[in-house]
């Protein structure tokens, strides 16, 4: 902040002089510097991406033989077609879409009520539940997965969209509670007593206050979340066996053929299909799905 | 009489309306599966069989007499290392850095961001053509450019470069999460602050150890427990990309539970590797709170 400032104006109480001068020069390097390490590292991170969509337009020979940095020699489309063949990538969309819903629907709407409990209601042991779900942010979801296993097997829910969403809701309630209650505490004890004495009960003060007032909070949530569900292996893989439920991730590993060979082109344009709807998703809302992810850390 | 209550007249029954449903999800989702893993572990079971009471003997096991457990948890302490380094070092150089930008601020966020919207398998697919040797993938190639030939190999068949192989993409993957928090910390440190310690000759270094990071120090500890945690979680990758092979030179400890419980279907010995997983979570959090907390009060 200080290195953008200084060059541009003087300001207008000039401090102590030496001080000025000495630094003026300084900064500018060491804005130099810093602008071309930071070139080197968002290269870094993009460019795998770059390469990734590249390698979906090249020629299966071109990828065999060809260094692996140059420019396609010529541009195809027919790994996009081997893509479809080989997959079915709408089903998977779909799959993940039904999930990443479902999910989020649950976590929405049973957070906002967690937290209203906690935050607006009010109960005695509210400090207890409020370390119960810290559990949920601290141990490693893979815990969950053989007594799910078990679970599921015993009332025959393995091998549903419920035995994906459940898991995967409940992994991501205890985010979203601390969001929405620490959105709570915003809104001004008057606004309730208000409603109080108008004759609403907790109820309607739910449905007409909390949860209108709350959605930008419910944008940031879905937004957040839905990174992590729609890219979920770990249960999808453990309780998921039938093609028609394959999400996204589950359906890119049917690109391994046996004996581990792989069409690498063909698998590369499947991936570039599969990003899609969530990369437009973050294109168009990343500002706001910056400012979920930024909040979610400093405030849970 | 309730010092956090804001509605005046509520029922007890509308605070378990609200309550019960979350707390019937988590319950089943998480909170019964912990709770059914400690009865577990104290039992042998494959899943067909009757179940039957071990006592302490998968402890004792794991303990004692199973070299790829401890085999498993070196792994997954150093998958943690190198995770924490490029996570957390990587984000706030590349926070600080972005903070010193006049101009693109937004563009760079979002294009860092950019790995971590992508599936663990697409990354996975990936990673094995980058480090791949015949035919040549960058790293390699990389390498060769730059006079490095010498060190050019087949990264994922390495037994000495294979979990530093796996590491790296969980680490490039989240870094830009981890940057993006700490960039928000960072803007938020007071200007008057800074302007004031420049006016006294501060350098760059000093205003960084003694004004910004001491003021980011409550969120440097979130996101530190954050990467921590996920990191101790880390599985998607090591998992697609070498199964924890070759032999058990990338094996973690959730790798190895998940071979353990559905490759083996030793359900009783698996739920002792994941007890001890969540027990290392715990510990790891509760050291990170006890060093940096103390370190801020001194």
């Amino acid at each position: 902040m200080i290195t953008q400032a200084a060059p541009a104006s003087p300001p207008a109480t000039v401090p102590p002089r030496p001080a000025v001068s000495r630094r003026r020069r300084r900064p500018d390097l060491f804005r130099t510097l810093s602008r071309v390490l930071i070139m080197l590292i968002v290269i870094v991170q993009v460019y795998p991406l770059a390469w990734l969509f590249l390698t979906s337009l090249r020629t299966e020979h071109d990828f065999a033989t060809g260094d692996p940095f140059a420019l396609p020699g010529s541009l195809t489309f027919d790994n996009y077609a081997r893509a479809f063949e080989t997959g079915d990538l709408g089903r998977n969309i779909l799959n993940s879409f039904v999930v990443t819903m479902g999910a989020n629907v649950l976590i929405v709407l049973l957070g906002m009520m967690a937290a209203y409990a906690i935050q607006v209601l009010g109960f005695r042991l509210s400090k207890l539940v409020r370390g119960l779900f810290l559990i949920g942010i601290i141990v490693p979801v893979q815990i969950a997965l053989v007594p799910l296993f078990i679970d599921y097997s015993a009332v025959n829910l393995l091998d549903t969209y419920q035995s994906m969403i459940i898991p995967l809701a409940g992994f991501s309630l205890p985010m979203s509670v601390y969001l929405f209650s620490s959105f709570f505490e915003y809104i001004p004890r008057e606004t309730y007593e208000a409603a109080s004495l108008d004759g609403a009960g907790p109820y309607r003060i739910f449905g007409l206050i909390t949860l209108p007032l709350s959605l930008n909070t419910v944008v940031t949530v879905v937004l957040v979340n839905s990174i992590f569900i729609w890219n979920d292996f770990i249960f999808a893989n453990t309780f998921v066996l039938s093609e028609d439920l394959k999400t996204i991730p589950m359906g890119l590993q049917n690109y391994i053929g046996a004996m581990g060979k792989v069409d690498w082109t063909a698998t590369f344009a499947a991936v570039c299909v599969t990003i899609t709807p969530l990369l437009l998703v973050f294109l168009v809302l990343n500002k706001a799905m910056i400012r979920g992810l930024e909040s979610g850390a400093t405030k849970g | 009489m309730q010092p956090n209550r804001m509605l005046p007249n509520r029922s007890r029954t509308s605070v378990l309306v609200f309550l019960l449903p979350p707390l019937l999800l988590y319950g089943a989702a998480v909170l019964f599966p912990i709770i059914q893993s400690l009865f577990l572990s104290f039992f042998s079971w494959n899943g067909i069989s009757d179940m039957e009471f071990v006592g302490l003997d998968n402890y004792v096991r794991m303990f004692v007499a199973d070299d790829i457990f401890w085999r498993a948890f070196l792994n997954a302490l150093l998958y943690l290392a190198i995770c924490l380094v490029l996570q957390l070092g990587g984000a706030l150089v590349v926070a600080s850095l972005v903070a010193s930008l006049s101009r693109g601020r937004e563009l760079i966020k979002t294009l860092y961001l950019l790995p971590a919207i992508i599936s663990t398998v697409a990354i996975a697919f990936l990673f094995v053509r980058i480090y791949s040797i015949d035919p040549v993938g960058l790293l390699n190639q990389l390498l060769h450019w730059i006079g490095l030939g010498s060190l050019e190999r087949p990264w994922l068949s390495d037994v000495n470069t294979v979990l530093a192989a796996v590491s790296a993409p969980e680490g490039w993957r989240f870094t830009g999460l981890y940057m993006l928090i700490i960039y928000a910390a960072l803007i938020a440190v007071p200007k008057e602050l800074e302007e004031a310690a420049v006016l006294d000759g501060a350098s760059r270094w000093t205003l960084f150890t003694k004004i910004r990071f001491p003021y980011i120090r409550p969120v440097w500890i979130t996101t530190t427990i954050m990467a921590t945690t996920y990191g101790l979680r880390g599985f998607d990758i090591p998992y697609l990309m070498t199964n924890g092979g070759p032999g058990q030179s990338s094996e973690l400890l959730t790798t190895y539970m998940y071979k353990t419980a559905f490759t083996s279907t030793d359900f009783g010995y698996a739920s002792t590797i994941s007890v001890f997983i969540v027990v290392e979570c715990l510990v790891a959090v509760g050291l990170i709170l006890f060093l940096l907390k103390r370190k801020s009060e001194s």
